[in-house]
């Protein structure tokens, strides 16, 4: 990783964004360093898929400013060279094979060959989906599944990686070998940002941002804001109560 | 751009365009519709729909009954189109026409030899039951060529030293027995490339939005441009291949001649067809929905090629607001194109125009497209 | 004793050479809220294909609601209520039409179908909500209507596949206690989910792998069968360095990563929280804290994938 941009991975500032009369984002804002891992976790509802979606640059701003590594997704074409994206939508194509799929998104990044091979090699190696290659798309289970979205989006070493709730419908087991591949890249300096939905994913982050209606209601190292509830006197902390307790308060 | 970037950028197009062909091959549906519906189309066309007007059956009121009235009768008769049924008073001619037993009536008035001997037009008259005004007008054309070859006969070897009327002389080399199929094929193949360019292209397109993949595609390293032209390739190289097929085809089972230069017929379908794929990318853009896609691409696309173009229903023919209309519509040069190309030997030097205004339209509905083509979700 | 809502014997399906579901029996009673787990690919969906008719076994036979799914498919699809897996409402319709096309769908009309409608609309918690556009709820609520309307005919079973997939905890607390609410009134549930938390609600749970049924027990059951051993709980930094390190330590027979801290499966003959920590600390964790946990349904449900994949026997 080149790591040649000093400041943070991805900075988001007071984002704003309407759609007719819903406000999906309202003032927004967090930064994320390298080698982070950052969670994202809220209600239904709450702007985490618009707050992805911005970072990737594929929403226009009311007001408000993100970079990643420095350049302004919305104007610079560069920034998807260091980026990568797991949308919550299934967006790989059903009809192509595991390898087909990951070949052409090693295209698109245009690995050399030996380049793409290895890399290719490894990540299906991780994701045991190497017996699979030949296989269909729209054949593989939900967890299967995933674990090639991910690896496509991660092909090109991307400096940051934005995953909008990966592990929806994932079974536990598929989930803990999404997380330990996760884990391998963010510990290589990649900066993550993850919304979800499962609890003890957000313990796993470094930090934890809870959003609400658009708007960043807490934010730190999971153990911090855990610690911090504990001492505010609830008798069995768990992360899953801080949340409800914190959303109930807010409504 | 850098060569290096050059290089790059081709490799992507090749991705999205090898994908696409992928994409193709799965679903066979897709190339039934390119590649099986022209050549069904072109037998229904060709040997079913014909709108070949033989054996016609004609009344004939001979009131001259000289050696000349009856040579005309004669001409008539020895014609392929014509068919002498029955010899009637012209007045009987209107319960013929209703009871079917007739679809044209010729009456030639007494004193017909008369006229001629003492070196004066002589007039004939034709009725036509008018009821389909296509078979009608056919008819009026091939009557008019047996009398004008009548004409020349009468006038003896005087006349023949003399260049004949161009008209005539068009009509009867380029399309002597007037077959349909002739007609017909220069606007099958636009109509095909229509589809083609249009639907797929749109549907193709609509489909990455609807499926939720546009919006990795957009958070690739891929251009616009790129993802552009890599999904619109395998679709042009489709068409053209079409155009081909149906050319070909055309020419191996209903003897269409191919008698102007080839590069030119080539040269006018790309030409059209990127403007096809240009029309496709707008809808899909616009849309973003496979079923609203299809639906518009139908009524932008193939209902005017099949309308509005010639291919059918001549442009002479329609009311003033609807040949205005037929302008802005690309199949109408293309029609008027490949008919040069194909039936006449026109070269570029008579095409021009169509090729403009092909031109003009790919350049217009690109640049529309292109604008439009967002690289946003919301 | 009353009949059972669902009984399944030797249930097997097929799909050329592949078995997907191999001699699966079970039985639910009435009332009950019963889970049932399994990897991705295990032959959850498939098993619950069959149990509500959409799906013929290749072997076996199943009695749902009184009815043989193979016999009377039809009979055991208007006996039952199904919330599918992939959200199956109209996205473009207001919610109460939505509910009133749905049970129209079942019989229902009039009178007797709008007073349904509001009844389950305020039954869900939706109330109010009638004229919002399905679409434009949230994950929570569209899955609260979704569940009203597999209730608009008064099933007396109800098959839920994932129902609170993607939903954040609060609105996955509102959820369950609706169907607590449901059983508590006499409704069999029978539900799979991938959140192990909640299937600590359900009275008995199936666990699938490979095909197979390998576990059918209460929540206590299954862990006394499954996890007989010791868990720790490890917290502490650097721990994830450290596990490697551990995995290869005599005595240990798993260590996963739960939130930020990891669950060490230990055998207590052998290991206890002290050594742990030590062995934590040698191998470069910073402050290790170790202590007894008691198991989770993911230790079980671990162990048993595991096993089945060839791993260590409990």
């Amino acid at each position: 990783m080149s790591g040649a941009f000093a400041g943070p991975a991805v900075l988001a500032r007071e984002l704003h964004r309407r759609f007719g009369a819903v406000v999906a984002l309202d003032g927004l804002g967090f930064q994320i360093g390298r080698g982070e891992l950052y969670g994202l976790i809220g209600p239904d509802g709450a702007g985490k898929t618009t707050a992805i979606r911005a970072v990737a640059g594929l929403i226009d701003l009311d007001a408000g400013e993100v970079r990643v590594a420095g350049l302004d997704p919305l104007r610079d074409g560069a920034v998807r060279e260091k980026l990568g994206l797991m949308p919550q939508q299934y967006s790989l194509y059903r009809d192509l094979t595991v390898e087909e799929n990951l070949r052409f998104f090693g295209r698109l990044s245009v690995l050399p060959r030996a380049v793409y091979r290895e890399r290719a090699d490894r990540l299906l190696a991780i994701t045991r989906l190497a017996p699979f290659t030949g296989r269909r798309a729209d054949q593989l289970s939900g967890g299967m599944y995933k674990k090639l979205a991910l690896a496509c989006a991660l092909l090109h070493q991307p400096e940051v990686l934005l995953l909008d709730e990966p592990t929806n419908g994932v079974d536990p087991v598929s989930r803990r070998e999404l997380w330990a591949l996760l884990h391998e890249f963010v510990e290589g300096g990649m900066a993550v940002l993850i919304s979800t939905p499962y609890m003890d994913e957000a313990e796993r982050c470094h930090r934890v941002g809870l959003v609400h209606r658009g708007r960043l209601l807490l934010e730190g190292a999971p153990e911090a804001l855990l610690a911090e509830f504990e001492r505010a006197g609830h008798a069995a902390p768990t992360f899953e109560q801080l949340f409800v307790d914190r959303i109930e308060a807010a409504a | 751009m850098t060569r290096q970037g050059l290089r790059r950028s081709l490799v992507r197009i090749g991705a999205m365009a090898g994908k696409e062909a992928i994409h193709v091959q799965r679903d066979p549906r897709t190339l039934a519709l390119a590649l099986v519906m022209p050549l069904v189309m072109l037998v229904l066309f060709g040997y079913g729909v014909s709108t070949d007007v033989d054996h016609t059956r004609l009344a004939v009121a001979d009131e001259d009954g000289s050696e000349a009235s009856r040579a005309l009768v004669r001409a008539f008769g020895a014609s392929q189109e014509f068919e002498v049924v029955t010899r009637r008073p012209p007045a009987a001619a209107e319960g013929l026409f209703r009871a079917g037993d007739a679809v044209a009536a010729l009456v030639v008035p007494r004193g017909y030899q008369r006229e001629l001997l003492q070196g004066r037009r002589a007039e004939v008259q034709l009725l036509l039951d008018g009821a389909d005004a296509m078979v009608a007008n056919q008819l009026l054309a091939k009557a008019d060529a047996i009398v004008r070859q009548e004409s020349r006969r009468l006038a003896g070897l005087e006349l023949a030293a003399l260049r004949p009327p161009v008209q005539v002389r068009l009509w009867t080399q380029y399309n002597p027995a007037g077959r349909s199929a002739f007609y017909m094929v220069p606007g099958i193949s636009a109509f095909l490339l229509a589809i083609t360019a249009v639907m797929l292209t749109a549907l193709t397109i609509a489909g990455e939005w609807e499926r939720g993949s546009m919006e990795q595609l957009f958070a690739s390293p891929v251009g616009r441009l790129e993802i552009v032209l890599g999904k619109l390739l395998p679709y042009l190289a489709l068409g053209l291949l079409e155009l081909q097929l149906v050319v070909a085809f055309g020419a191996v089972a209903f003897d269409v001649p191919m008698r102007g230069p080839i590069w030119l017929l080539f040269l006018t379908g790309l030409l059209f067809l990127v403007g096809m794929l240009g029309q496709g990318l707008l809808i899909s853009v616009l849309a973003k929905n496979q079923l609203v896609a299809t639906q518009a691409g139908t009524l932008s696309a193939m209902l005017p090629a099949i309308i509005l173009s010639g291919m059918i229903f001549p442009v002479e023919n329609m009311p003033l607001p609807l040949q205005l209309l037929s302008r802005v519509i690309p199949a109408r040069y293309l029609v008027h194109a490949l008919r040069g190309i194909l039936l006449k030997g026109s070269g570029v030097a008579e095409l021009w125009p169509d090729l403009l205004a092909l031109t003009l339209f790919a350049v217009a509905v690109v640049t529309l497209a292109t604008r439009r083509f967002k690289r946003r979700v919301a | 004793m009353s009949a059972p809502a669902i009984q399944a014997v030797e249930l097997s399906r097929r799909f050329g050479a592949f078995t997907a579901v191999d001699r699966v029996s079970f039985e639910v009673e009435q009332g009950e809220i019963f889970g049932y787990l399994g990897a991705n690919g295990a032959g959850k969906s498939t098993t619950i294909r069959m149990l509500i008719g959409l799906l013929a076994p290749s072997g076996g036979r199943a009695t749902v609601a009184g009815h043989d799914v193979a016999t009377a498919p039809d009979a055991v699809k208007a006996s039952i209520g199904y919330m599918s897996q992939k959200f199956s409402l109209y996205l473009d319709l207001p919610v109460s039409e939505n509910l009133r096309f749905f049970g129209a769908a079942y019989g229902l009309e009039g009178k007797a179908l709008a007073a349904r409608t509001a009844e389950l609309l305020e039954r869900v918690g939706l109330t109010g909500q009638g004229e919002a556009i399905t679409g434009e709820l949230p994950g929570g609520l569209r899955q609260r209507l979704a569940l009203a309307s597999a209730l608009l005919h008064r099933p007396p079973l109800v098959f839920l596949d994932e129902p609170t997939a993607g939903v954040d905890p609060v609105a996955r607390r509102t959820f369950w206690s609706l169907i607590r609410e449901l059983a508590a009134g006499g409704t069999t549930v029978f539900v799979t989910t991938h959140y192990l938390d909640e299937a600590e609600y359900c009275r008995r749970i199936g666990l699938m792998v490979d095909g197979k049924l390998v576990a059918l027990d209460t929540p206590a059951g299954l862990k006394r069968t499954w996890v007989p051993d010791q868990v720790l709980v490890a917290r502490g930094q650097g721990l994830a360095r450290a596990a490697e390190a551990l995995r290869r330590l005599p005595g240990v027979k798993a260590v996963s990563p739960f939130g930020a801290a990891l669950h060490v499966r230990v055998d207590p003959a052998r290991l206890d929280a002290a050594r742990v920590a030590a062995a934590l600390a040698a191998a470069g964790a910073v402050a290790p804290a170790v202590e007894a946990t008691p198991a989770s349904l993911e230790d079980v449900f671990l162990a048993a994938v595991d096993r089945g994949a060839g791993g260590v026997a409990p």
